[in-house]
């Protein structure tokens, strides 16, 4: 299957619980809100850290969680654990962040991700 | 001969329409996702917006964004625009959190000769971001103001739109509510004057009810006098304090 990779225009790239359904499904899926507890995931980004926050639309935080984290063209880099209070921090030296960064969480029963794209790191680094 | 210039002038004011003045804040989107972008351009205007009538905005007195509790002065960062061919003021606006941003407006008083009164539209509109709607039945705080009770943004057309008046932080019993379409694309005429501001009125809690029959942009204003007057030509003259709240209703996309 093809997979997309990000561009200067934001490109969202398939997870595996995402995969399966394809680029034209996931964009017509974007964002996933469709269920009741929708998960929100979020990272933002400094010069050091990524930092991810999952926590589900009822305002709770989502406490266990599997993290994957991509790159832009849809390599796994490296997969973690959402700590319990619903956040990760992922120092950006650990991962090569060039083509951006897929931020997948998974928590057994809900899943969503964000893209950190390479303008967002160029963008928060520089501020 | 005078006799029937009067009565044509009459004529013509009698067939006016019943323009509704309204204080406007339209998002670019409402809902902004990851793939719109990082940010949610802004357009403010005082206008008639069924008929895209622009009136002049003055610099407004106040506006704020809010967003988890905190708001911010965006007031010195409004760009001047011309908006339905009239005085306005675009914003762009970063988006650096998930989370409903309420943009809220207040303006300069408008003086009206037609209506012998002063016009404050104290205006806002609700914009979530990246699929977070925390906040969004947020209530402001604002001398006057329409606390939603239905969400303001992800509605279907035909949905309804649910909202308290208030003033002075108070729900307003039987509040008279005045609803236009922005008529700014889809090209909609009125059988009657009447179908341009439709009204409805709140019940003994302030609430208010409204269906939308079509996609777009809808403003809901609710009127009330304010117990202060402001003078002009050496004369108190009364205040009509609005509480706008705009909502874009989405368009159905089943069968």
């Amino acid at each position: 299957m093809d997979r997309p990779v990000i561009g200067p225009v934001n490109r969202p790239v398939i997870g595996p619980a995402l995969r399966a359904a394809g680029l034209v499904a996931l964009l017509s899926a974007v964002p996933l809100g469709a269920a009741a507890h929708q998960l929100v995931v979020f990272a933002s980004v400094d010069c050091e850290v990524v930092l991810v926050e999952a926590r589900f639309s009822s305002g709770a935080v989502a406490r266990l969680g599997e993290v994957r984290v991509l790159d832009g063209s849809n390599t796994l880099l490296t997969t973690l654990q959402l700590n319990s209070d619903g956040t990760l921090r992922i120092p950006l030296d650990s991962v090569d962040h060039s083509t951006g960064l897929v931020i997948e969480v998974d928590t057994g029963s809900h899943d969503n991700y964000w893209i950190v794209t390479p303008d967002d790191i160029v963008r928060n680094c520089g501020s | 001969m005078k006799r029937m210039t009067a009565g044509l002038s009459l004529l013509a004011c009698l067939a006016a329409p019943a323009m509704a003045h309204y204080g406007m804040i339209i998002p670019s989107d409402p809902m902004i996702s990851q793939t719109d972008g990082r940010s949610v351009s802004l357009t403010m205007s005082f206008s008639h917006p069924f008929e895209m009538a622009g009136m002049t905005l003055d610099r407004p007195a106040a506006f704020s964004v809010t967003h988890e509790g905190e708001t911010s002065d965006l007031l010195g960062v409004l760009q001047d625009a011309q908006v339905m061919d009239e005085q306005g003021y675009t914003l762009d606006y970063p988006l650096d959190r998930p989370g409903t941003y309420i943009f809220a407006m207040e303006p300069q008083p408008y003086w009206e000769p037609a209506e012998d009164a002063f016009i404050v539209h104290y205006t806002k509109t609700y914009v979530t971001a990246y699929g977070d709607d925390e906040g969004w039945d947020t209530e402001l705080g604002l001398k006057t103001e329409i606390v939603p009770l239905s969400k303001p943004f992800g509605l279907w057309e035909g949905n309804v739109f649910q909202g308290i008046v208030k003033l002075d932080g108070a729900p307003v019993p039987y509040a008279e509510v005045e609803v236009e379409f922005l008529n700014d694309t889809a090209g909609a005429s009125a059988p009657d004057d009447l179908m341009i501001t439709q009204t409805v009125k709140a019940d003994a809690n302030g609430v208010f009810t409204y269906a939308a029959p079509a996609a777009g942009w809808w403003g809901f204003a609710a009127l009330n006098t304010a117990d202060y007057t402001l003078p002009q030509d050496g004369t108190d003259k009364a205040v009509e304090l609005g509480a706008v709240i705009w909502v874009r209703f989405e368009a159905w996309t089943g069968q």
